[in-house]
This record gives structure tokens, sequence and C-alpha cells, in this order.
């Protein structure tokens, strides 16, 4: 298992991620998608820090769990958002809710 | 002590003024205003008594500042000597045995309280010019002395003819104080104060001028007579006195008789040190000829107080020309004495007017009875009464032809009236205008003698001329009214004599006609003693005069000793100092008595043996008698020239105010509306909105085109944002 394992893997999680948030019709599926880029992001902190610096130094492993305390408060704050446009607009959809449509 | 009962002489009358108008505002009069009038007028005249033994030889000015400008400094200010002392004694004492009069004469008034309260401020509007010891002070003073008489005049505004008068009075005068602003500002700008004595004052500056170019002081001296010409009623601004007349005769007497007319007179007294021989010659020939025109005009009329309106200007006349001709003691003696007999004659013939006034069933409506007699002959000037002559418009009860025989109806009235008329033919020795009218006329001829001067010989014989001329005019009124027998069985019939409050104050004043009274002792030279004349730094007797004996000098006998000393000093001090015993003094006394003598005689002849026929005296002299009759013609010339000139040049400016000025505002209102207006409305409409429009247009249509990226779909945006990145990716991924 090399670095690039990692980083390959972290590649495949953030293409997922944005395939999904840009093509997914519903909220909750494009929340989803955002959750697989933080992931990869994270995956590429833990990586990078395993093998570029020393094994005392656990700096990146550390960011990563930031980074998952942030996606979870993302999560709760984005499905809040999501329930607010429910109720305003009836529909999860994005591409429903186009009220700033020039 | 001068400066509180200054002050309460000016505050008392200023109180009861204040008093009625405080009431007034409230919408009530108060019915006793006469009483309250009458007693501030009282305790003022009980100061002016109590300041007597405050008069000082050298009194100095009490002033404060008023107003401070940069360098500009007005203040404001007393001064008080013996010249004073004697005006607010005369002003007082005139003021109050007129408010006494009016209280009977104007009773059932239905403006009573009012005439009281005009009154009031006329007397602290005179106090205040007499105390004054500045020339703005004077001319406030002066102004609302003005203002006063021409509240009184048309005091009766009903009559169309009250309201021409004042309004005539106002306006005449004013015309006069137009040269005397004028006159102030000069000595302003030389002397930077309004202070006529102290150090800094206007006399003190004057003195130091130094014997350099002194014309500008001529014309400043007679530029301020001017004002005096117009308050005084001197020749040629005399008409609107006798037109004063319409106001009450209470008003006649103490305004156009007894102190405002004598204001001019004070005021010239007061300016005594600036005056230069020019401006005083100036001076001595208006004086002189107003004394001669208004006396010839007072012979032929028949309206009895219109006779002493004119009788009022000559003598006023008189005191001109004894101030022109360096008596200024003289002149104030004339002032003072004329003051109290005038204001009795006044008095007297309301007393005869109230008398005569035949429908007053209750007295003092006789103002009503004026106005319909006025009314009556208006529009109908050839109206005849029953007395088979032309009234021209002249009131019955004034017209001396309707009197006759009234001495024993009216004893009080004509034994006091025939005392002032004694007084003011100048009989001698006894009677007090003799005595003052005398001292002029010595005064005359001594300068006349001292500075050889033909000017005034000239205005000597003029001088003498009226005074024969007074005494024959007076004794007619005093013929035609109280002897003879009654010509208006009706008016005589109903005549009485005046009630108490009328008597008393022509008793008073018949005692104040007498020297003795006038001058507080038995020697009427002893004026002298009181009122000092100021010295006349430009005055000097012309430098031919102390050469050459003049004839007349040295026929009267002068002693040499008296030539030199008018050789040595000037005959300015000379005539002064020895004055009583001038030889002209002589002279001008013989003279004198021989005149009046002859006045009073061809009157006596003329009215009451009827030796000879006035009618006929007058249709032999026809061209003189129309002249004196249409009194020299100064109205018609006024109203001929300078009434019609203004009417005319009004008429022009009219004219020319229509057609061109307006022609002009009209013409820029075409011209702005059509071209400039227009170019400027097609400006903005083509250029400035279509700016507007265009950056407007290119605004929307941008903006029609870029919002179709705004689709609103967020997923778009993130392809974008994808997009851009992996654009910039590509673009900066040699630094990668």
């Amino acid at each position: 298992m090399t670095l690039q394992h990692y980083l390959v893997i972290s590649a495949i999680l953030f293409t997922l991620g944005v395939f999904a948030v840009l093509t997914r019709r519903n909220a909750i599926s494009i929340l989803m998608g955002i959750e697989l880029i933080l992931n990869s992001c994270n995956l590429n902190f833990a990586a990078f820090s395993r093998f570029m610096t020393p094994a005392q130094d656990i700096n990146g492993q550390i960011i990563a769990i930031f980074g998952i305390v942030l996606a979870a408060a993302e999560a709760a704050v984005f499905l809040a958002i999501i329930l607010a446009i429910y109720r305003e607009f009836g529909t999860i959809q994005p591409d429903q809710t186009d009220t700033l449509k020039g | 002590m001068v400066v509180p009962l200054i002050s309460i002489i000016l505050l008392c009358p200023l109180a009861a003024f204040a008093f009625f108008g405080l009431l007034s505002l409230t919408g009530r009069n108060y019915s006793r205003q006469d009483l309250v009038s009458t007693a501030a007028m009282l305790i003022a005249a009980i100061c002016s008594f109590l300041l007597l033994p405050q008069i000082t030889s050298h009194p100095e000015p009490i002033s404060i500042p008023w107003i401070e400008i940069d360098q500009i400094k007005l203040s404001m200010g007393f001064y008080f000597d013996s010249v004073t002392a004697v005006m607010l004694l005369v002003v007082t004492i005139v003021s109050s045995l007129v408010h006494i009069f009016s209280i009977g004469y104007m009773h059932g008034d239905p403006r009573y309280p009012r005439f009281f309260a005009f009154l009031s401020l006329f007397s602290f509007s005179m106090l205040f010019l007499v105390v004054s010891d500045n020339l703005l002070g004077i001319y406030i003073g002066w102004e609302l002395v003005g203002l006063c008489s021409y509240l009184l005049i048309g005091f009766w505004f009903e009559k169309d003819s009250a309201a021409d008068a004042c309004k005539k009075a106002f306006l005449t005068t004013r015309v006069g104080d137009v040269g005397m602003f004028v006159g102030m500002m000069m000595l302003f700008t030389k002397f930077h104060t309004f202070a006529l004595y102290g150090d800094g004052g206007i006399f003190a500056a004057v003195a130091n001028l130094g014997s350099g170019d002194i014309v500008w002081l001529s014309i400043a001296g007679v530029l301020i007579f001017c004002g005096a010409i117009g308050k005084s009623a001197q020749v040629p601004l005399h008409t609107w006195l006798p037109d004063a007349m319409e106001g009450p005769t209470p008003v006649s007497a103490l305004i156009h008789a007894a102190t405002m007319v004598a204001a001019g007179v004070y005021l010239t007294a007061r300016m005594f040190p600036i005056l230069t021989p020019d401006s005083s010659l100036t001076i001595a020939y208006v004086g002189g000829i107003t004394a001669i025109v208004a006396a010839t005009i007072a012979i032929v009329r028949f309206d009895i107080k219109r006779v002493l309106a004119y009788s009022t200007i000559s003598q006023l006349g008189y005191m001109m020309l004894g101030i022109g001709a360096g008596s200024y003691v003289a002149g104030l003696f004339h002032l003072t004495t004329h003051a109290f007999f005038k204001a009795l004659l006044f008095l007297g013939s309301g007393s005869v007017i109230h008398a005569l006034a035949v429908h007053n069933g209750s007295h003092g409506d006789e103002h009503d009875h004026e106005s319909e007699h006025h009314d009556a002959d208006h529009g109908d000037t050839e109206h005849h009464d029953d007395a088979g002559f032309d009234s021209h418009g002249i009131p019955a009860e004034q017209d001396m032809r309707h009197m006759g025989g009234l001495r024993k109806k009216m004893p009080i009235t004509f034994l006091t009236m025939l005392i002032a008329t004694l007084s003011i033919s100048g009989v001698p020795f006894v009677f007090s205008g003799f005595w003052s009218k005398d001292a002029i006329l010595a005064g005359v001829l001594d300068r006349a003698m001292a500075w050889d001067s033909v000017h005034y010989y000239i205005l000597f014989i003029i001088a003498l001329g009226a005074a024969g001329i007074t005494a024959f005019y007076m004794f007619r009124l005093i013929f035609m009214t109280f002897f003879g027998k009654p010509r208006n069985r009706e008016m005589y019939d109903h005549a009485h004599e005046s009630p108490g409050s009328m008597a008393i104050p022509l008793i008073i004043l018949a005692v104040l006609s007498f020297p003795i009274v006038n001058t507080w002792s038995f020697n009427p030279w002893s004026f002298d003693k009181h009122v000092k004349a100021p010295k006349q730094p430009h005055v000097h007797a012309p430098a031919h005069a102390s050469e050459e004996r003049p004839v007349l000098y040295a026929l009267a006998g002068a002693s040499n000793a008296h030539a030199a000393e008018d050789a040595g000093h000037g005959a300015h001090d000379a005539a002064h100092d020895h004055h009583a015993h001038s030889p002209a003094h002589t002279i001008a006394m013989v003279l004198s008595i021989i005149v009046a003598s002859f006045g009073i005689l061809l009157s006596y002849l003329f009215y009451h043996r009827k030796v000879f026929s006035a009618e006929g005296a007058a249709s032999r002299l026809r061209p003189l008698y129309n002249l004196c009759w249409g009194k020299y013609y100064f109205d018609e010339f006024y109203n001929g020239v300078i009434v019609a000139l203004s009417v005319a040049w009004a008429g022009f400016l009219r004219v020319f105010d229509l057609r061109v000025i307006d022609g002009i505002v009209n013409l820029v209102g075409f011209i702005t509306r059509a071209v400039v207006a227009a170019f400027t409305g097609w400006f903005d409409n083509k250029f400035v909105d279509g700016l507007v429009n265009w950056v407007a247009q290119i605004t929307w249509s941008v903006g029609g085109r870029i919002r179709r990226i705004q689709t609103g779909a967020i997923q778009n945006y993130l392809l974008i944002v994808l997009g851009g990145v992996v654009l910039l990716i590509l673009i900066f991924r040699r630094y990668l």
C-alpha cells in the first residue's frame, strides 16, 4: 500500500462526489455527494500525513478528524436548509427552486 | 438736582400719554384723561420753576453714550443753560394753561381723552427738543413735534379741510427738514459728532476752525436754517401755518403760536455759534421778508384765527431777523414774550369762537357746526349768507364781519385780548412786546450802524414797517370784534362769557404779558443778565466798518471812546456789551413808538371812527389789495407750479412705467419664453434626456443578454465553478 493507492482511491471518491453533486436531482443525494468530496479530502490529509511526515507527527490525522466533525455540522445545517426549502417550495429538487433565475 | 428735575419734566407728559396709549390697547378710554394730562403738565411746570436756581454760568452737557458703531459714537443727553430754562418755563406754562383752557373748550368732544393724550405727547416732544444737548436729539424731538402737529391739526379729521391741512403742514415742514438733515450731516461729516457742547462738541470745533475757507459752514448753517424755515413757517414755506388753524383753537395757541413754531427760532438760536456773516444775513433777510409779507396779508383777513396765524408768522420772522442780526438775546426775548401774548390772543379768539358758535346747545359742539358749515360752503364758493358778503368759506363764528360790540358781553376776554394786543403792537413801557420788539429793532439798527451795512439798514426799515402794520391789523381785529355795533344780532344775543376754566388761563396769560413777569425784574433789560449770547467765532465786522465812522453814529452822538472800542474789539462784542447804551437803541425806540402809534391811529380812524372807508382804500389800492388778499399767491404758485409739475412728472412717470418699463419687462419675458426657454427645452429633451435614455437603453439591453446566465439552477453554477477550477488548473499548471 503506497501513497499512490490512497490518492487514487481519494480521487475516485472525489470524482464520484462531484458527479453526484452535479447530476443528482435530489438535494439529499447532493448532500451525500458533498460528504464523499469531504471524505476524499480527509483521506488525502491522513495519507499525506502517514507517508510524507515523521511517524510521531499526526497533524494530518487530526485535521481529518476536524474535517469529519465539520462534515457532521455541515450536514446538520444543510438538512435544516433543505427543510426550510421544502417548507417554502414544497420540493427539495434544486432545479425547481429557481427564483433567482435571471 | 438738574438731572432728576429734567427727568421728571420729561417723564410726566410722557407718562400721561403712555397711560392713554396703554389703556387704548385694551380698547378703553379713561374719560378723565384731561385731569391726568393737566396734572402731569402742572408738575412739569413746577419742576421748571424749581430748575431756575440751578442755572450756572458755565453749564456742562450731561450725556451718556447711546450708539457706538466703529468710529461713530452717538450720545444722548441734557444741556441745561439759561436758554433751556427759559424755554422749559415757556413750554410748560403755556402748555399747562392750554390744558386747562381745553377742559372747557373741548368739553363734550367725542375724542376728548385722545385730545389730551396728544397734547401730552406734544409737550413731551417739545421738552425733549429743548433739553437735548446734541443735534440728533433735537432732530428727534423736532420730528416728534411735527408728528403731533399733524395729529392735532387733523384732530377733526371728518372735515376735509382739516385732513388736507394736516397733510399740508406735515409735507411742507418736511421740505425744510430735508435741508436741515443735509446740514446736520455736513456738520457730522466734518466733525464726526452730533454733540453741540463740551470739548468734543461742534461749537468747540467750529471755534477752532481758524479763519480759512468757511463757505461750507455758511451753507451748513443755511441748510439747518431750512428746517427752521419749515417749522417756523418762514417765507417761502409759511403756507401751512394759516391752514393749520383748522385744528382746535387750543392747539393753534399751544403749537402753532407759542411753542412748536418757536422751535425753529430756538434751533437757530442754538446754532448761533456756527453762523457766519453770510448765513446770518440770509437768516435776517428771510426773517425780515417773512415779517413784512405776513403782516401785509394779515391786514386783509376776515377770519380771526387767520389774522392771528399771519401775525404769528410775522412775529416769528421778527425773531429770525433778530438772531440773523446777531441779537441773540433779543430774538429769544421776543420768543418768550410772544409765546405768552400770542397764546393769549389765540385762547381769546377761541373764547370768542366758543361764545359765538350758534348751534352749540352744549359747549364744545362747535366742530360739528364748523363741519356742517364747511360742507354747506363746499362746492359753492359764491355762497352769500345773511350778512350780504362773500363768506369765502370762513365759518361764521370765526368771521370778524359777524362780530362787533362783544366787549360788553365778554369783558374778561376783551380785557385780556386788549392787553395782548397792546403788547404785540409795541405800546411802550408797560407791555412786554414793546421791549422785545424794540430790542430786535435796536439790534438790527445797531448792526447796520456798526457794520455800515446797507443790507441791515434795509432790514431795519422793513422791520419798522412791519411793526407799524402789526399795530394796525391787531387793532383792526380788536375794533372789529369788540367795538362798534353788533353786526350779527343772532350771534350777539347768543354770546356769553366763557366758563372759568377758559377765563382763568386768559387772565394768567394776560399777567404774563407784562415785562415785570417776563424778565423777573423791573428792568426790562435784565433779560440780558439771565441769557448770555454765545460767541460767534466767524462773525466779524467788515474791515471798512471801523474805519469810516457811519453817519448815523455821528448824528446820534456816539462817543469817541465807544467808536475806538469798536475798532479795537470788533463790533460784535461791543454791540452786545453795550446793547442798552448804544445810540441805535434810542433811535429804534423812538421810531418804533412813532410807527406803532401811527398804526394804531390809522386803525382807529378806519375801523372805529370810520373816518376813512376800508373798502374805499381797498378799491383805490386794488392791485396791492388783491396781492395781499391772494396771500401773494404762494399757494397758487405751489399748486400751479410745484404741485402741477409734480403731478405732470408723476403722470409722465406713470406712462413711462406702463410703456417703457413694462415694455422692457414684457420684452425680456417674451425673449426668455420664446427663444431661450424654447432652446433650452429642446436641448433638454433631445440631448440631456437622450443621454440619460441612451445609458438606460444600453444598460437594459446588456442586462437582458447577461441575465440568461443566471439560471437559478444551483447545479449549473457548480458546473461552471468546476469548469473554472479546471480551467485555472490548466492555465496555472506549470506552477503546480
